[in-house]
């Protein structure tokens, strides 16, 4: 019973975990050595290599949080709950590192850490509606109904983030003309390849944790619904003479 | 009969309000203090007013809002009536659409009493735009209302709702906060409508998309 899903997924596991490593290791070769330095940022603009495969990765994460949402509420499976959570934990984390890595590339390069630019700021909103996710499954006790809330509130979060891109670009391009914008995708293909192979090794890194924490979250839903059983045998059998 | 369960429902609501006034003077009191917090915590004159007073318009509004939407589904733990409404055979979804009207009649009560007072305190002039200024109140509110009650539902049953209303409204609502204050700047600012119209048309696509979206996912909350 338990082997049964734990050894499909672990039959995945190897391969997505080795495929990762083998396109991080290149893209992560490619990028920082064999590639020409940027021809304004010099340097500086490796970071990309890292960053932007993080944010890809956090958006891909969470898409799979509200596809598990609709799936779970459509189907009703716990398996599928455990998905959604691992992944929003990820995305999460995802978020989490292209926010700080955006920052270390700012600096140099706009001169400040932070800007209320729309992607900035929709991507640190984000990091809130996941955290908020995350919180809301600590505080609520009984299992299916975390599920079931969390799953409802991942469903409003991802249809408002759109929304919330757009309403924040045109916020920002209201009050003034942007000084500072991202660059735009006009990058020649000694760029591009390793950004690619970045990207890809990132999607499979986190198809790579996912498989583990999805194990990890099943079997400790298991191990609590197997020793709530034990415990209240143990009650019935001592209340029992 | 889903037109009744509606009715029902804001009749409830607008009935026990009636009688206990809990939720609109709480409301009431706690924008009132909100107003003068500002004004103390900014020291403001003329100049500093025109150019703040929509966002503080707003943060006024959205936080007795979510003192009132807290109390909807709050007050209905007393004698277990929500798990009477769990258990009642009338559509889900009209429950909400009732429980979205009564919440968003106190959001507009409270608006509509504080409005003035923001006009006395902070010496504003707002005859020509008051139109405009109620349609963009009504829009907003709409919004801040439809995903409100949701997450009031949501947060009922749960540990520390208190807190994980706004913790988890705030981020989602963020769109209506701005999409509010940069119509309500225009308009007080007396731009012509062309230069804010997009404003008012993001908070009726973000009403339309949300009420929708709410209206369905309200069944799976209330799901006994």
């Amino acid at each position: 019973m338990i082997s049964k899903v734990v050894r499909r997924l672990r039959r995945f596991q190897g391969w997505f975990g080795g495929l990762a490593a083998g396109c991080l290791v290149a893209g992560l070769y490619l990028g920082l050595l064999a590639s020409p330095p940027d021809y304004y940022q010099g340097e500086v603009a490796r970071i990309m290599y890292i960053h932007v495969p993080l944010a890809h990765t956090a958006l891909l994460a969470y898409t799979v949080v509200f596809a598990g949402s609709l799936w779970y509420l459509w189907k009703r499976d716990p398996l599928i709950d455990n998905v959604c959570h691992a992944a929003a934990g990820l995305s999460a984390l995802f978020t989490a590192l292209a926010l700080v890595t955006g920052m270390i590339w700012a600096k140099p390069t706009w001169n400040t850490w932070w800007t209320w630019d729309a992607r900035l700021t929709s991507f640190a909103l984000l990091f809130f509606i996941l955290l908020g996710y995350l919180m809301l499954r600590t505080f609520i006790d009984h299992p299916e109904r975390e599920a079931r809330y969390a799953a409802v509130l991942a469903i409003v979060g991802f249809l408002d983030l759109p929304i919330i891109h757009f309403s924040v670009e045109w916020w920002r391009t209201l009050h003034q003309p942007q000084s500072i914008s991202l660059r735009g995708v006009s990058i020649s293909s000694g760029l591009l390849i390793p950004l690619v192979i970045m990207s890809i090794g990132m999607s499979l890194l986190f198809a790579y944790m996912l498989i583990l924490r999805t194990q990890l979250l099943y079997l400790s839903r298991l191990l609590e619904t197997k020793r709530g059983r034990l415990l209240s045998q143990f009650h019935f059998s001592k209340a029992d003479p | 009969m889903f037109r009744h369960v509606v009715q029902w429902v804001v009749w409830k609501d607008l009935l026990t309000e009636f009688r206990s006034r809990e939720t609109l003077s709480s409301m009431l009191f706690f924008a009132l203090i909100v107003i003068f917090i500002f004004s103390f915590s900014f020291s403001m004159n003329q100049q500093a007013a025109q150019e703040l007073i929509a966002g503080i318009i707003w943060v006024a509004f959205a936080f007795t809002g979510m003192i009132g939407l807290g109390k909807s589904f709050s007050a209905e733990l007393q004698n277990d009536c929500l798990e009477y409404l769990q258990g009642s055979p009338a559509a889900k979804g009209a429950i909400y659409a009732g429980k979205v009207a009564a919440n968003f009649m106190f959001m507009l009560i409270v608006e509509i009493i504080l409005f003035p007072l923001f006009v006395i305190f902070f010496n504003l002039d707002v005859i020509e735009q008051i139109s405009l200024l109620l349609l963009i109140f009504f829009l907003a509110t709409f919004g801040l209302s439809a995903v409100g009650t949701l997450f009031s539902a949501l947060t009922v049953q749960i540990r520390a709702r208190e807190v994980m209303l706004p913790i988890l409204l705030l981020p989602l609502v963020v769109p209506v906060m701005i999409a509010a204050v940069e119509a309500t700047k225009g308009a007080l600012n007396g731009d012509p409508l062309p230069m804010y119209q997009q404003w008012l048309e993001l908070l009726a696509i973000f009403n339309v998309v949300f009420t929708v979206v709410s209206f369905w996912l309200f069944d799976f909350i209330i799901d006994a």
